[in-house]
């Protein structure tokens, strides 16, 4: 602890004692830091800056990649707002983050409750529950999910014994969504052990004097525990939403490549990745692309503005 | 402290030194070989197709042939599936690096002839390293554009009805030459009442049965820029097509998409499907009966539409090693040991060494021989017709657009409206 808060204010006091070999050597010790960065600062600048730079040009642009660009001004984002294939997309999307967020969260949140409680086998069951994330993005799970949810398999058929018969949600465009959705769900693991984290903090004083106060569990929960963590939770809302916001793998895969049928998984990047890579329409895309920065760079300020509302930090209440 | 520190800067140093050395190297072997050409002379050129597991063993057997017979030449072959292989070449063919040679389709003739992707290969015929005689039914014509030769066909294939042979028996009905589509849903109407299983997989959002169905009736999908029939025209095709599915005629769109990618037929959820005559050998791998061709449906008994389409090969306009390619081509096209490793995996041989070479053995290579013979026989056999640039995306648009009747999300008239606004977009494109 006494190191960190040493550690800025002794350039200060350096630079007055010995200039000259001081500065010489910030120098090269800069250099040998830069030189370290170098592959990081070459690859952001030549492979995100360079193009997100580029595409901003090329959403005002008609572009097939083969003749140059050419400028047609805001005719993408007309186009865009009247296609009804992106307004679908936007549909898809929004349902997907308004069901998949909420859900995943609550159950990360619930998991992690009962996986702060001290019993044996703590660690065992923290690795086991948050194994799915470790391998939920992955093509092949893709997979198992289609063979999972499809007509006459595991779902099907135990569907079937409580007498719902859909007849698999794979091919069905009315519940296809919900399966990338339980997918999602499913791997719930990284916003729990932030949750884990976050309770671990919450000062086990207050939850005594507050059960010496008569209150019960809910309580509890709804007093101390929730606004102590709200910190954590508005991290994890701000994060899984932007997730959710670029979901791809997994509607490209259990869709096989299609994003359907009909367009029921045709998930926003999903349309992007089809406008730009199989119909080359890369000015569209582009535009898609800036459009949902946008949207997703709203959707986190409204976020940040409503954290006055209901996220407690224990500085403020000091 | 001091020391440690100073052994900490000196390692940094080295450290950071021995990287930018390696990325040094890695850039100039990135660049060695560039155009192909080792040392001693050996020229290597990429080869790409797309297609299943058995294309790309047989493939491979060819290439080992012809690396045999030229020795100087070194092919890199690249594959996927179809679907990989288009989206892959369009962005390698966008950056000037698209494979030196690449198995191409009718559908993208004209949109990479526009991007001045695909070479004339007249002149490499014209001096003397690729022969352009011998073609039957005079399929060449399949590759040229405006003149140009600009794909070398492979081999002939035409669309064509797959039947499941035990369902159609069970229900006591025949696929006679020249029925019509009216006596077509009768027998698909017997063999629901009988095998309670539906007779189609889904016609009519395949976009090249359609294209069949059009010039029964005169018309076409294409013409040379433009969509060869009127919404109307669309709007009855899958308004017929959705009334079918309601009643089961066609199978259950939903089941289709299950199986994937296993077919509907070979699934057994119906007893007949159109799809492309070299196609047709995957059935029997695939599924649990017996399958075999049967005659198209017409509309006046006699006309079924059909052509003969094309897989080719084409090569890379700004190729550095232009003989070698027209040598290759000429080779696959040509050799008769090709046309025995490869058979009618994709179509019937084009040349007549080759086709003279392979004698089919299997009854699935038989069927598909016999089949394309009868075709031919019969007479109805006609040109191919246009397929202006953007053909590929419409495909893909028709299939899904056609998908949505299926499922009942889409009325057929929005649906027709959707497909010509998207067509708008891809001849533009």
């Amino acid at each position: 602890m006494t190191l960190v808060k040493e550690a800025p204010a002794r350039p200060a006091k350096k630079r007055s004692a010995a200039p000259v070999a001081g500065r010489r050597g910030r120098r090269r010790e800069n250099l040998a830091g830069y030189l370290f960065m170098s592959p990081w600062i070459a690859g952001f600048l030549l492979l995100t800056a360079g193009p997100m730079i580029a595409s901003l040009y090329y959403a005002f642009t008609s572009y097939n990649l083969f003749t140059p660009p050419r400028w047609v001004g805001l005719d993408n984002f007309t186009t865009m707002f009247q296609d009804p294939r992106w307004q679908k997309s936007v549909e898809v999307t929004l349902k997907y983050v308004v069901v998949a967020t909420p859900l995943k969260l609550l159950l990360a949140l619930g998991v992690a409750l009962l996986l702060a409680q001290k019993r044996r086998g703590q660690a065992l069951y923290r690795a086991a529950f948050y194994m799915p994330s470790l391998i939920g993005a992955s093509v092949s799970v893709g997979f198992v999910w289609r063979a999972l949810f499809s007509d006459d398999a595991v779902v099907d058929r135990t569907q079937k014994i409580f007498g719902l018969d859909v007849g698999g949600w794979i091919g069905n465009p009315d519940y296809v969504l919900y399966s990338l959705v339980a997918l999602s769900i499913w791997q719930f693991g990284a916003p729990m052990v932030i949750f884990l984290a976050g309770l671990k903090q919450v000062p086990q004083e207050l939850y005594e004097a507050a059960e010496m106060d008569g209150a019960g569990p809910l309580r509890r929960f709804w007093n101390i525990t929730l606004p102590m963590i709200s910190p954590v939770l508005f991290f994890n809302v701000l994060l899984e939403s932007i997730h959710a916001f670029q979901v791809f793998g997994s509607a490209y895969v259990v869709s096989d490549t299609r994003c359907g049928p009909a367009d029921a998984t045709l998930v926003y990047t999903c349309y992007l990745y089809q406008k730009g890579f199989k119909e080359a329409q890369m000015g569209f895309a582009s535009a898609m692309a800036w459009t949902l920065v946008i949207a997703v760079a709203l959707v986190t300020a409204v976020l940040f503005w409503s954290q006055k509302k209901w996220v407690h930090y224990e500085e403020a209440a000091k | 402290m001091g020391t440690s520190r100073n052994v900490e800067r000196r390692t940094i140093l080295k450290a950071a030194g021995a990287t930018a050395a390696t990325l040094g190297l890695a850039a100039t072997t990135g660049c060695g070989g560039g155009d192909g050409t080792s040392a001693d002379g050996t020229v290597t050129i990429r080869y790409a197709w797309w297609g299943g597991e058995p294309r790309t063993i047989a493939i491979k057997k060819t290439i080992a042939l012809f690396e045999k017979k030229y020795p100087k030449i070194k092919i890199k072959p690249e594959f996927t599936d179809y679907e990989a292989f288009w989206e892959k070449f369009q962005t390698q063919a966008s950056g000037g690096n698209p494979p030196d040679v690449f198995q191409n389709a009718v559908g993208f003739l004209r949109k990479y002839d526009k991007r001045g992707v695909l070479m004339d290969l007249k002149a490499q015929a014209d001096a003397g390293n690729l022969s352009l005689e011998n073609f039957r039914n005079g399929v060449l014509a399949n590759g040229q554009v405006d003149g140009k030769q600009i794909g070398i066909p492979v081999g002939a294939n035409t669309m064509s009805l797959v039947i499941d042979l035990k369902a159609f028996k069970n229900a006591g009905v025949e696929a006679k030459f020249g029925w019509t589509w009216d006596e077509y849903f009768a027998a698909l109407q017997k063999i629901q009442d009988k095998l309670k299983i539906a007779g189609d997989t889904g016609y009519f959002s395949i976009m090249y049965l359609y294209d069949l169905y059009l010039r029964q009736n005169g018309k076409a999908f294409f013409t040379d820029s433009d969509l060869g029939f009127t919404e109307d025209d669309v709007t009855q095709w899958w308004t017929d097509g959705y009334k079918r599915v309601k009643s089961g005629l066609v199978a259950d769109p939903k089941k289709i998409e299950q199986v994937k990618p296993k077919s509907g037929l070979s699934a057994g959820l119906a007893a007949s499907e159109f799809t492309w005559d070299n196609f047709s050998i995957r059935y029997q791998g695939e599924g649990e009966s017996d399958y075999g061709l049967a005659p198209i449906p017409t509309t006046d008994g006699k006309d079924t539409g059909q052509y003969l389409g094309s897989l080719m090969l084409s090569a890379f306009s700004g190729t550095k090693h232009p003989k070698e390619v027209a040598q290759f081509i000429d080779f696959m096209v040509h050799d008769p040991e090709v046309g025995k490793i490869m058979g009618y995996d994709r179509g019937i041989l084009s040349t007549t060494e080759q086709y003279d070479a392979f004698k089919p053995t299997d009854p699935n290579n038989k069927g598909v021989s016999a089949y394309e013979d009868e075709v031919a026989k019969a007479g109805v056999l006609g040109k191919i017709t246009p397929h202006p640039s953007g053909a590929d995306v419409i495909e893909a648009a028709f299939l899904r657009i056609g998908g949505e009747v299926a499922q009942g999300k889409t009325k057929p008239a929005d649906a027709a409206k959707a497909l010509f606004s998207e067509a708008k977009a891809a001849f533009a494109g």
